[in-house]
């Protein structure tokens, strides 16, 4: 269990929220156009890195927005929290 | 059968904790996020919603809570303006100029009173009330026994628990079960 301190309530329990996968996946601008191998690469394929790793999530039982977490996956510590549409911190990258 | 509509929460007291049902309440859910919808609120309801995270604002006819910072819910007693939502809808969700939805019936408010309530809540909460219970006024949601509610600190010791109507009956169980241990 860790804490995550949502950019809109404050700093809550891990339990309050939804984890909802990788983050800045960019939705293809002509879907049809793809092969289905490249549509299955945007559709299904994501990163399970051991270390930084750039991810949404909802503060599902607060106040229900998405924001961005960069978090050590080996550790789970939480290295910085951004609202949606922020840019990403560039020292993580 | 559960029965929804009449859930059996009855008036109770232990260990110093009194649990009571509050209805009649209407609650109105507003959402909205430009300036002149602000600006009709203000005027219609004669009160400035709360732009700080976990805060509440009041009048003497209404309790404004926030719940995000787009979102917002009003509550007050049945009999103190029973004409309020259909102002609201009409001045500002009928122009779409936000959104007025009326929750009354999703949601129950318990109210809770007493010295131990949050020694209650936080035995089955995560949510941390040191702050919350040193500020009248405090609003926040958050989990109580795995069940989603809305918490309003409307005075010492006296707090206001908005559930899902068909959670409230297992909820109310739970806070007098759990109301023996503290």
């Amino acid at each position: 269990m860790f804490l995550i301190n949502c950019p809109f309530c404050g700093e809550r329990d891990q339990s309050e929220f939804s984890s909802g996968g990788e983050a800045h996946i960019v939705r293809p601008k002509q879907p049809t156009e793809l092969s289905d191998d490249e549509w299955a690469e945007y559709l299904f394929m994501r990163k399970n890195i051991k270390g930084i790793q750039f991810e949404r999530w909802n503060h599902v039982h607060g106040c229900r927005k998405w924001f961005n977490v960069v978090r050590d996956t080996s550790n789970d510590k939480i290295l910085s929290v951004y609202k949606m549409g922020e840019k990403p911190p560039v020292n993580y990258k | 059968m559960l029965d929804i509509l009449h859930p059996k929460i009855s008036n109770i007291n232990k260990n110093n904790i009194d649990i009571n049902l509050s209805e009649e309440i209407i609650k109105i859910n507003i959402r909205g996020k430009n300036k002149e919808f602000f600006t009709k609120i203000g005027k219609i309801l004669s009160i400035i919603l709360p732009s700080e995270p976990n805060t509440s604002s009041s009048n003497e006819s209404y309790d404004v809570l926030w719940l995000s910072p787009d979102e917002w819910m009003i509550y007050f007693e049945e009999n103190k303006n029973t004409n309020i939502f259909d102002q609201l809808y009409k001045d500002i969700s009928s122009i779409n100029l936000g959104s007025i939805t009326d929750i009354s019936s999703q949601l129950i408010c318990i109210n809770i009173k007493g010295e131990n309530i949050f020694e209650l809540l936080s035995s089955g909460s995560p949510f941390n009330f040191e702050k919350f219970k040193n500020n009248v006024g405090s609003s926040t949601q958050t989990l109580v026994n795995h069940i989603d509610v809305i918490l309003h600190h409307k005075s010492k010791n006296n707090v206001n628990l908005f559930v899902r109507r068909s959670f409230s009956e297992h909820l109310y169980e739970w806070l007098v079960d759990s109301s023996n241990f503290i």
